[in-house]
């Protein structure tokens, strides 16, 4: 073995150090401020009142937690967890498109089994599916469970570059340093006006509260932020008011009754701030948020108590006041679910929503503006 | 099915820190074998996947105290050393999980007021004359910089090093307990 000298050791250890901090900071992202992409101009929808509703097609015993996208084709896709139960071995993604001849016949896209052998990692189960198209690619980040209970979630990403037919092996994001637990993913993203996506997210490992993750445009982690509150919040649905200000609402997870909670950012979702809670209930359940054409703001949600009821509501102020509109769905039998709605706003104008229903399926509902106005079908 | 360059890094860290517990059990002259075929055993039988499932990436720091316990080389890793891991991690990982409004984890996503600090702290470590932890926390570096961790805390620290420390500041009390002299046992005269 060579001997080194003491002079030597005390030299070459510090070159190494230096050289090494220097590659450190060479890497070591520097972003721009972050800005949301502004919402476009609003213009009055054109499309007469409308509304059609038909569940699609069941896979399993249960299902939950509904998400939608629009591909750049113009078809909707949709992808939900479904199994034996809801945390069960058998639990998998499945997904689903709809064209002109209806909804196809949806097909696994993530397993047990597939992302663990993805990731060369133990996982027990499965959880929210998000999907988000950029136009080019079309994202799904899905929360998987290694050991617990949701607490103990992290997150996949995967990419679809044909519309969903095939998908990348899934990566795990790395956001939290205690083994990576307790980061759970459910509404859409925004995007950023360097291209990147503000990603909102949540924790629920003893304390529970809103999250914000700003994602590269290579889809990297580059900031993360906590949406503090007072009270325990989960599941933010976020929209952007202009290039720094963004309206994020929440599902109280605190003491009943609830309402639906508010976090506000003013710097492009660096810092988030608690704001007063919309006067509108919520008995601890997501909460869906859109921006219309009209430039009004949609909200779907559960009534004061249940899960009974699938309700909108809509605010043409930004979010400072809210009017109920419609009821979607309502079976006040006891036992009814209709709850985890997912929104999403057409290119053509139309508005799609998905939601659980009676935790047996996915019910699918497209509807126009003038439909929430009041106007008959 | 192509293995990501992270979990490649994930599943030989934790084969290799699962090894590293048998180099230190009082095998004589069996334990390098030992401290191997264990290595062996945990990334063929499962182990380490499970491991990795469970606990996520290893630091670099853990990775090079166990390449350190392989190669039966004196470990820098001391009770004093652990002492002030376990009261530093007390304070992150508590904030990290959500008590109090700041999120020390954050930081670490654009990191440059914390390579500040390191800079810092690697001059310390030099006019100290601590060589072992400055090479350490120079590769834990060059791991950050070569993109292995989206997060430079991720590259320095994990629960798995904690856990270890814990143990060790545990076996070094237990010895000072014993080394005591028992109430009404004969003095030393």
């Amino acid at each position: 073995m060579i001997a080194l000298s003491p002079p030597l050791i005390r030299r070459a250890s510090l070159a190494l150090f230096v050289a090494a901090l220097a590659a450190a900071v060479w890497r070591a992202p520097n972003p721009p401020a972050p800005a949301f992409v502004p919402p476009p101009a609003s213009s009055p929808s054109a499309l007469p009142a409308y509304f059609t509703a038909a569940m699609l097609p069941q896979v399993a015993a249960s299902a939950h937690a509904a998400t939608l996208a629009e591909l750049p084709d113009g078809r909707i896709a949709a992808a939900w967890f479904a199994g034996s139960r809801e945390g069960a071995d058998d639990v998998a993604i499945w997904f689903t498109t709809l064209d002109r001849k209806g909804w196809q016949e949806p097909r696994p896209i993530a397993t047990r089994e597939s992302t663990a052998g993805a990731l060369f990692a133990r996982i027990r189960k499965l959880g929210n599916p998000l999907l988000y198209s950029d136009g080019q690619r079309l994202h799904l980040w899905f929360v998987s469970v290694a050991v617990g209970g949701w607490a103990g979630s992290s997150i996949n990403h995967t990419v679809s570059l044909d519309g969903g037919d095939t998908w990348s092996w899934p990566t795990k994001l790395q956001t939290s340093p205690f083994a990576n637990i307790s980061t759970l993913v459910r509404t859409p993203p925004l995007p950023l006006a360097d291209g990147g996506l503000g990603l909102p997210v949540y924790h629920e490992f003893i304390a529970k509260y809103g999250e914000w993750l700003r994602l590269s445009p290579d889809g990297k982690i580059i900031d993360k932020a906590r949406m503090v509150h007072p009270v325990r919040t989960l599941q933010p649905a976020v929209v952007a008011q202009d290039s720094q200000r963004a309206l994020a609402l929440l599902r109280d997870a605190g003491p009943f009754p609830g309402h639906v909670r508010v976090a506000t950012t003013t710097d492009g979702g660096q810092h988030w701030q608690a704001g007063e809670a919309l006067p509108v209930r919520n008995p601890n359940s997501s909460v869906a948020l859109i921006r219309l054409a009209s430039g009004r703001l949609l909200l779907a949600g559960n009534p004061e108590n249940s899960r009974e009821a699938m309700l909108l509501w809509v605010s043409a102020d930004d979010g400072k006041t809210w009017q109920p509109s419609r009821t979607v769905e309502t079976a006040p039998d006891g036992g009814a679910e209709f709850s985890y709605p997912a929104l999403l706003l057409g290119r053509d104008g139309r508005i799609h929503l998905a939601y659980t229903w009676r935790r047996q399926g996915i019910k699918y509902a497209t509807f126009s503006e003038a439909w929430l106005d009041g106007a008959a079908p | 099915m192509m293995m990501s360059a992270v979990t490649a890094y994930g599943l030989l860290t934790h084969g290799l820190i699962f090894g590293a517990l048998f180099a230190l059990l009082p095998l004589g002259p069996l334990r390098h074998r030992a401290a191997l075929g264990a290595t062996a055993l945990a990334l063929v039988a499962g182990i380490a996947p499970s491991m990795h499932g469970i606990f996520g990436t290893p630091s670099l720091t853990l990775l090079q105290l166990a390449i350190l316990a392989h190669a039966g080389r004196p470990s820098p890793f001391n009770v004093r050393i652990a002492c002030g891991l376990l009261g530093f991690s007390a304070i992150f990982y508590t904030a990290t999980l959500g008590f109090g409004p700041f999120d020390p984890y954050a930081p670490g996503y654009q990191p440059l007021p914390m390579l500040t600090m390191l800079a810092a702290l690697g001059l310390l470590l030099w006019w100290r004359g601590q060589y072992a932890w400055l090479l350490i926390l120079a590769i834990d570096l060059a791991g950050y910089a070569s993109g292995l961790f989206a997060n430079l805390w991720d590259a320095l620290i994990d629960p798995l090093l904690v856990l270890l420390a814990l143990i060790l500041a545990g076996y070094h009390g237990i010895k000072r307990l014993r080394r005591r002299p028992q109430k009404g046992a004969d003095p030393v005269r």
